[in-house]
């Protein structure tokens, strides 16, 4: 520990590996949780590392490591266990949550419906449906890609969307 | 990060550190700060021109040597809790002395009494008192608190409580040298009223040097 003081570095690597057993077992006597556990392991090590200049070499070492130990310990579960009081579990307010957009068992029925919709319109009506307007391409491109001339793209456009508002019910 | 790579990051950021002195010692050098900060402010202030006659009396100087001793007691045990080896009783160290503060103003108000009747408990009001204390002591309870910093991951709250506590009884005794208050009861209720007040507020700003310090850690 002195020789830590004195910025040996190589002694306080083993020093703090020599109190990592005496660490982990204050933290696992308090913190029943095992990550808990090894953060509050970790808290010290940093409390030591800064309280450095505290330790007097006069004194045995192993009450200074082991109180500082307790006293992060400590500070963990009193954090913890005010934040607890603040927290709910989510599992049990599933009901009261608003859903997210698009999710509700109404919204998903009307998606169902559109894709049967479109799965039942004519090969060419959906080719150009997809490339014109959902892929939203010019065009020209879609005809090249669909292989219809830009008239018969522009009328099979038009007769697939007069058919899906017909079948949901919506006037031109 | 793992546990072991931290105790390897820590072992290469080592810097040499300078030892503290004993506490002790520490105490003693914040304490010839503090008396001599409230004696330079008597010293301005000129002492109380019936200081000699009011020395003569045996039990304004026993009030005088518990205040004192409640500031030095409250400093000393203060720089001993500020070590994480420390036993937490060193608390209790100021306790007794403070008690014999308060009773022996309670005494004198008792004293008082007697010899003036009912007139003797009229409570007046003193700010001048009450802004000595507060102007004096808050300033000397944060220097002694800057001193102990690093008790922060430790014990901030009794440390700060009793660094309020050293303050503003330290700042009473130089008060009690200059300042011209006859009843005891205005003594207590100004004095020991001003420095119950400094020692609640350490108790909330320890409180608040509690969260800084772990919040420190939990976010690490």
């Amino acid at each position: 520990m002195a020789a830590a003081q004195a910025g040996d570095a190589r002694a306080y690597d083993l020093l703090l590996r020599d109190c990592l057993p005496l660490l982990r077992a204050i933290a696992r006597r308090r913190i029943a949780d095992r990550h808990e556990a090894e953060d509050a392991v970790q808290d010290t090590l940093l409390t030591i590392h800064r309280m450095l200049a505290t330790y007097d070499p006069t004194r045995p070492a192993r009450p200074w490591i082991a109180a500082i130990a307790e006293r992060r310990c400590v500070d963990r579960l009193r954090r913890r266990g005010r934040g607890a009081g603040r927290e709910a579990s989510i599992d049990d307010h599933a009901e009261s949550l608003a859903a997210p957009p698009g999710a509700t068992g109404e919204d998903r029925v009307a998606a169902r419906q559109l894709r049967e919709a479109v799965a039942d319109l004519p090969e060419s009506q959906r080719t150009a449906l997809r490339l014109a307007k959902l892929e939203d391409l010019p065009l020209a491109e879609a005809a090249a890609r669909s292989g219809l001339s830009i008239g018969a793209l522009k009328v099979a456009t038009h007769r697939a969307l007069k058919t899906l508002r017909r079948r949901f019910g919506v006037e031109d | 990060m793992d546990t072991e790579d931290l105790i390897g990051r820590l072992a290469a950021e080592l810097r040499p550190v300078r030892r503290l002195p004993h506490p002790l010692r520490r105490a003693a050098t914040w304490l010839g700060f503090a008396l001599l900060a409230v004696a330079a402010c008597v010293a301005w202030f000129g002492p109380r021109h019936d200081l000699m006659e009011r020395l003569e009396r045996p039990h304004e100087v026993a009030q005088l040597l518990f205040a004192l001793a409640t500031g030095v007691l409250a400093a000393v045990a203060a720089f001993e809790l500020s070590l994480p080896d420390r036993s937490s009783r060193w608390v209790l160290l100021p306790l007794p002395a403070a008690a014999a503060w308060v009773g022996s103003l309670g005494m004198g108000c008792l004293a008082d009494v007697a010899r003036m009747g009912p007139q003797a408990l009229v409570l007046g009001t003193s700010w001048g008192c009450f802004r000595f204390i507060l102007l004096m002591g808050v300033p000397l309870a944060l220097s002694l608190v800057w001193m102990l910093r690093h008790a922060g991951p430790i014990r901030p709250v009794p440390v700060a409580v009793l660094g309020g506590l050293a303050g503003a009884a330290i700042s009473a005794v130089g008060l009690s040298l200059f300042h011209h208050l006859d009843a005891a009861l205005m003594v207590l209720a100004w004095h020991g009223g001003t420095t119950l007040l400094v020692v609640v507020a350490a108790v909330f700003a320890g409180r608040a040097w509690q969260e800084r310090a772990s919040v420190g850690f939990t976010a690490a």
